[in-house]
């Protein structure tokens, strides 16, 4: 029997095939497929199903000990120059091949109740189905130039997918900076992989490793441009996996769907930097100064992600901080040396943050049937409340997911959290000391989170609230606005309800892994780390003390418990008056924090006003100075200004004659002479 | 005066021009007269005045000469060939060694195939064309015959005469069809291209005669010719500034925003897909190919314009509130790569040059397109003037999408894959320093980020947010229709197949390319010895290229 790893350039091509088929459709009978929404969905459901059959049918190859299954072919080639592009099988691999088609999956379920009642719906799908394609070739690329091409095909994906309601001018700002940001590290990135393949004349990871460490030994690359070059790759991981300063497209990336931030920026898409880093670690491992910045970093975003999310009131933007929070979390994992804990962490972390995404998705579905398809209002814990008795199910996979990601033991979070505080504790104490008060501050915002929008009372209905919330935007609430809800009202019931089966089901289903996945990464018989790492797993397992793990273990679940409880009694039984304690005593740091450290403010001064004035200026000097000069020079070879006069009045095609017959002449003139 | 041309100090004939095959049947003199004799049978269509017939009949002539040179590629031309194919030599004036010459190798064909390409959907583009409609086809398709000319003929003489030729119908076409400054668009477009044209017969005229040998214009002649240095630089000169406002090249480029500012769509088409490449495809045959001496000493200043070219035309588009004029200067910055692949003396950059310009004629002319088919429902080119026009026009949004990303280099696209190729080529071009790379590289790669910057604020502007109420109401704003969805179509085919494998174009020039390289780095080899004195670029030198691996 065929292995299933020879079949598996079939992964990314089928749901390509889904979305390119359709695609073609909406161009050219857009009506007529705008029409079919069931059969478009059941199609590409049924391809990206196909993949994840054949993914699982890797994943399980792979744990039997299959080989890793390479397949190459010329891509392009000019000289002594060729590109292989192809496919590649391994551990590391399959697993993130499983991993994605799953979520990709059940956010397309997801997604068929969400959208329902969107006018997009038929497109919606197929973007999923191209993200998921782009997405998925991502992951099988043997070399870092296919990784490259795939890595901007997702970021395209992404830039489509957050301006999907493209009528919002806060989706086109966001879609745009999502991209640009984007770019800023893809600049890095590509100057590295040409940097790098100038080094070593190669593209492939394990190549670049090898040759890089050659070329070091022989003098031929400095030390120190082989940091550079290191640092410039890490560039583009940097802004796809959000990490500071270039973590600040993500939050604003939040204007996309709600499956859209479950899928891509919270589960796949953004997991992508650390999944690079992971197969650029025979590279990083050379250079422990590297590891040092990498882990760095990580911590600084991991603390900032989570300060942001303490003070958030978008239920959705909360989330998002959260997942910069955790992706930092994964670089410190990576930076410490210990890609294993950061890829467990990635795995864990998809599974209850999309599970949690899609349950915010939930509760703002409900939402809206009060307050209106307004973000601003369908999405603000201040409205929200004692939606726990209306919403069971979703409140309860909701809590599950707050669990898993405070790290209470024994759901998933907890293994994968506290195996990279581990490895933090043993290679840099001062970044696992952050590491460990962010735990802390993870435990609290997360529960802030559920106790907000799940217990006490309800206070959608009030009217006033809503009001001064919309002028807080800057938003007025407009004459035709207000009658667009009133004829609203019929269509929403206005009442909260659980939300229908497509949605309930991919939240019950991801609640199973978060919970559970957690016991395939115990550190004495670390069965995923034996897939990805077998050497680093059984290190680890030779090396576990029992007494080191409950010592570190208790501390983080300690601190957790602490985080929990003052949300509990700042929220729930609202025995403590944080705004008192905290936000009245300390305005400066709660300002700091509800600025987002005033980072998007820098942002916009520095690079947006400072690159829109240098251009007008550039224009300037383009209209007056360089035209002028020109023009100028062309005036004095015409003799004079009256030549050009006598050129505008419209015939100066007697100018290009002129030449033309004076050429023709002189051929005619040396024709005669030399015959 | 030009006495040091006559010390021929390169020996002529190092080996790397090969032989010339010779056709059967004359494709390529019929792709040339065939469109331009159906042009003067237009005034002999019967039509009502409105062009619906003398249109169909403008499209058969554009598509069977497409048809042609798709022959002439398919039977008579081996891509694996470096030199001189389908090769056609009539005796013109003997004694001025003037014949009709036109032949094609691996810089022509693929740009030949592209101008028949592109002019058969400019016909098609000009579809809602009925302000005097037979002149308007008659110019278009003298101008079919007149770049595939450009590109054909093998000598320089008729190249100049090609060259000057195919100006008259632009200038027409602008000049009656344009805008509301289209006289001085015209105008300026006439003296910048014909004025600095001039060059080009000088430089013709001194490498015809001097040199050594019987006149000849000839091109493969001239290449074994070995001019002396000093007279090599004074041509190049020459030459760069002729095609340099072709291209165009920073500071020369101020005709080009005038002219594609007033130009209707279909002009537009041919301006941007073609013209342009005019002055790259001359770069490279006459400057890179012919003056291999002249070529090593000023390879680094056209990497160094290039970057110019990149950033400086990059921040003007940004700028730029007119949407025509954003689309002519983002023109500008891409042909920048242009530049940077023919300066690197690396087959990879150079063949990356030459994908660039394939594949900028593909992007910009679908650009171009779209831009006329927007003013044509908007009735304003003015950012401002629009917004939220998406909601609309939801395929047109589709289209615009697909072919912004295709310009911003996205993978997948053929744009992604030449500056791949320029990128890759020249980091790994050992002839130049390494800070002089590593700077060149960082700095062509801001122009990755700037270009989604001007390309995604333009998206969002006209298509994104909400509905511009003064637009709506004013205007009939009707989603794109068969025969544009059909063009685009057309353009996205090979921008998209490139994009996936670039071999299938590649191939067709790389041999040629291999060639050309390998004759300009034996130059840089000959550089070192003591140079003359005139030239003072020679000085700069050792900053930029390192010292000969001997």
């Amino acid at each position: 029997m065929p292995s299933a790893a020879e079949f598996a350039w079939l992964i990314p091509v089928l749901p390509l095939i889904g979305a390119v088929a359709i695609g073609l459709g909406l161009i050219t009978f857009n009506q007529a497929i705008n029409d079919l929404r069931k059969p478009v969905a059941i199609t590409l459901l049924s391809c990206v199903g196909a993949s994840a059959i054949l993914s699982y049918a890797v994943l399980a190859e792979q744990i039997n000990g299959g080989p890793v299954v390479e397949h190459l072919f010329i891509w392009a080639s000019a000289g002594n120059f060729n590109l292989p592009m192809g496919y590649v099988i391994d551990p590391l691999g399959a697993v993130m091949l499983s991993l994605v088609t799953t979520v990709a999956l059940l956010v397309m379920i997801y997604s068929h109740g969400y959208m329902a009642h969107d006018k997009g719906y038929v497109r919606f799908f197929t973007y999923l189905a191209l993200f998921s394609s782009s997405m998925l070739g991502l992951i099988v690329s043997p070399n870092l130039l296919e990784v490259y091409v795939f890595w901007e095909l997702v970021g395209m994906c992404s830039y489509l997918l957050v301006g999907f309601w493209y009528d919002r001018d806060g989706a086109a700002h966001a879609a745009q900076k999502a991209f640009v940001v984007n770019r800023v590290g893809d600049f890095g990135l590509l100057l590295g992989i040409l940097g790098l393949f100038w080094a070593t004349k190669s593209f492939d990871f394990q190549g670049i490793a090898d040759g890089l460490e050659n070329a070091i030994a022989l003098g031929a690359v400095p030390h120190w441009a082989a940091l550079a070059l290191c640092l410039l790759v890490f560039m583009g991981p940097m802004a796809k996996s959000a990490q500071f300063p270039l973590h600040v497209w993500l939050p604003d990336a939040m204007e996309g769907p709600t499956p859209i931030s479950a899928l891509i920026h919270a589960a796949t898409m953004v997991a992508a930097g650390v999944f690079l880093v992971a197969r650029l670690d025979p590279l990083y491992s050379q250079f422990p100064s590297v590891g040092l910045a990498i882990a760095t970093i990580g911590t600084i975003t991991c603390f900032l992600g989570a300060s942001i999310a303490l003070t958030q009131m978008d239920l959705k933007k909360g989330l998002a901080y959260s997942t910069v929070s955790q992706l930092g979390y994964m670089m410190l994992a990576m930076g410490c040396g210990a890609p294993v804990a950061g890829m467990f962490h990635l795995v864990t972390h998809a599974f209850f943050k999309a599970m949690l995404f899609l349950g915010s998705g939930s509760v703002i579905h409900a939402m809206e049937e009060v307050v209106g398809h307004e973000p601003i209002l369908a999405q603000d814990m201040r409205l929200m409340g004692g939606l726990r008795k209306k919403m069971p199910l979703t409140s309860s996979t909701f809590l599950i997911g707050c669990i898993a990601i405070s790290g209470i033991p024994p759901l998933a979070g907890f293994w994968s959290k506290d195996e990279i505080l581990g490895q933090a504790f043993n290679s840099f104490p001062f970044l696992w000391a952050i590491g460990f008060l962010t735990a802390g501050m993870t435990a609290f915002y997360m529960f802030r989170l559920y106790f907000l929008t799940f217990e006490g009372d309800f206070r959608g209905d009030n009217k006033a609230l809503q009001t001064e919330l919309l002028s807080l935007s800057g938003q007025t609430i407009e004459e035709e606005e207000t009658e667009e809800e009133g004829s609203n009202q019929s269509e929403h019931s206005g009442v909260i309800h659980e939300s229908p089966w497509p949605m309930t089901l991919p939240l019950a289903v991801l609640a199973v892994p978060s919970i559970l996945i957690g016991f395939l990464g115990m550190p004495w018989s670390n069965k995923f780390g034996t897939l990805l790492d077998a050497n680093e797993a059984l290190d680890m397992a030779s090396n576990f003390q029992l007494g080191e793990f409950l010592l570190l273990a208790g501390a983080s679940v300690l601190i957790s418990s602490i985080g929990i409880s003052i949300a509990f009694l700042a929220y729930y039984r609202k025995q403590i008056n944080l705004t008192k304690l905290f936000v009245q005593r300390f305005s400066n740091v709660n300002a700091f924090l509800q600025n987002k450290w005033y980072l998007d403010d820098i942002n916009h001064r520095i690079f947006v006003r400072g690159s829109r004035k240098l251009a007008k200026e550039v224009l300037e000097v383009d209209a007056k100075v360089v035209d002028g000069v020109v023009n100028l020079t062309g005036l004095l070879t015409l003799g004079s200004g009256e030549g050009l006069k006598y050129l505008e009045t419209g015939r100066a095609q007697f100018y290009a004659l002129i030449v033309f017959g004076g050429v023709i002449a002189l051929v005619l003139l040396f024709g005669v002479l030399g015959g | 005066m030009l006495e040091f041309a006559f010390n021929a100090t390169i020996e002529p004939g190092n080996g790397l021009i090969a032989e010339v095959i010779t056709s059967d049947f004359p494709w390529l003199s019929l792709s040339i007269f065939f469109p331009i004799v159906g042009a003067f049978l237009v005034p002999f269509i019967p039509d009502q005045g409105e062009g619906k017939q003398v249109r169909w009949f403008a499209l058969g002539v554009s598509l069977i000469t497409f048809l042609i040179t798709v022959g002439a590629y398919k039977s008579g031309y081996e891509p694996t060939v470096n030199g001189l194919q389908l090769s056609e030599k009539i005796s013109w004036l003997p004694d001025l060694g003037l014949n009709w010459s036109v032949g094609a190798d691996g810089l022509s064909m693929p740009l030949i195939l592209l101008t028949s390409f592109i002019t058969s959907l400019a016909v098609l583009a000009a579809w809602p064309v009925t302000f005097k409609p037979k002149l308007f086809f008659f110019l278009m398709l003298a101008m079919d015959g007149g770049q595939i000319a450009v590109f054909a003929v093998q000598d320089m003489l008729l190249f100049f005469l090609a060259w000057e030729l195919e100006l008259i119908p632009v200038y027409l076409l602008l000049a009656i069809w344009g805008g509301k400054k289209r006289q001085y668009a015209a105008t300026k477009f006439i003296i910048y291209t014909a004025g600095s044209s001039l060059f080009i017969l000088l430089a013709a005229l001194g490498m015809g005669f001097f040199g050594g040998g019987t006149p000849s214009f000839e091109y493969t002649v001239l290449a074994e010719k070995g001019f002396g240095s000093n007279f090599q630089l004074l041509c190049y000169i020459g030459l760069l500034i002729a095609f340099g406002v072709k291209l165009p090249v920073v500071p020369l480029h101020t005709w080009l925003p005038d002219a594609h500012g007033e130009a209707t769509a279909p002009v537009h088409m041919l301006l941007a897909g073609i013209l342009l490449k005019m002055g790259g495809y001359a770069l490279l045959r006459f400057n890179a190919q012919l003056l291999p001496d002249a070529h090593a000493q000023f390879a680094p200043l056209l990497i160094i314009l290039g970057v110019v070219n990149i950033i400086y035309a990059a921040l003007t588009s940004f700028a730029q509130r007119n949407l025509k004029r954003k689309i002519a200067y983002s023109s500008i910055s891409h042909m920048g790569f242009v530049l940077i692949g023919i300066g690197s003396f690396s087959a990879l950059g150079t063949s990356g040059a030459m994908l660039q310009m394939i594949s900028h004629g593909l992007i910009g002319a679908s650009l171009f397109f779209l831009v006329g088919a927007t003013y044509d429902r908007t009735h304003t080119l003015q950012l401002e003037e629009m917004g939220g026009v998406g909601q609309k026009m939801r395929i047109m949004f589709a289209l615009w999408t697909a072919c912004s990303l295709a310009s911003l280099a996205l993978p997948g696209m053929s744009g992604f894959v030449s500056e791949l190729m320029v990128f890759a080529g020249l980091v790994t071009d050992e002839t130049y320093t390494l800070t002089f790379r590593i700077v060149i590289a960082a700095l062509a790669a801001i122009g990755v980020i700037l270009t989604p910057i001007y390309l995604l604020s333009m998206l969002r502007e006209i298509f994104f947010g909400k509905e511009n109420t003064e637009l709506v109401s004013n205007t009939n704003l009707v989603d794109a229709e068969p025969r544009e969805i059909y063009i685009i179509g057309c353009l996205l085919v090979p921008i998209i197949g490139i994009g996936l494998y670039p071999r299938l174009v590649t191939d067709s020039y790389t041999a040629s390319i291999e060639a050309l390289v390998k004759r300009d780095l034996l130059a840089i080899e000959q550089l070192q010895k003591p140079a003359s004195p005139l030239i003072r670029t020679k000085n700069l030198l050792p900053a930029f290229i390192n010292a000969p691996r001997l």
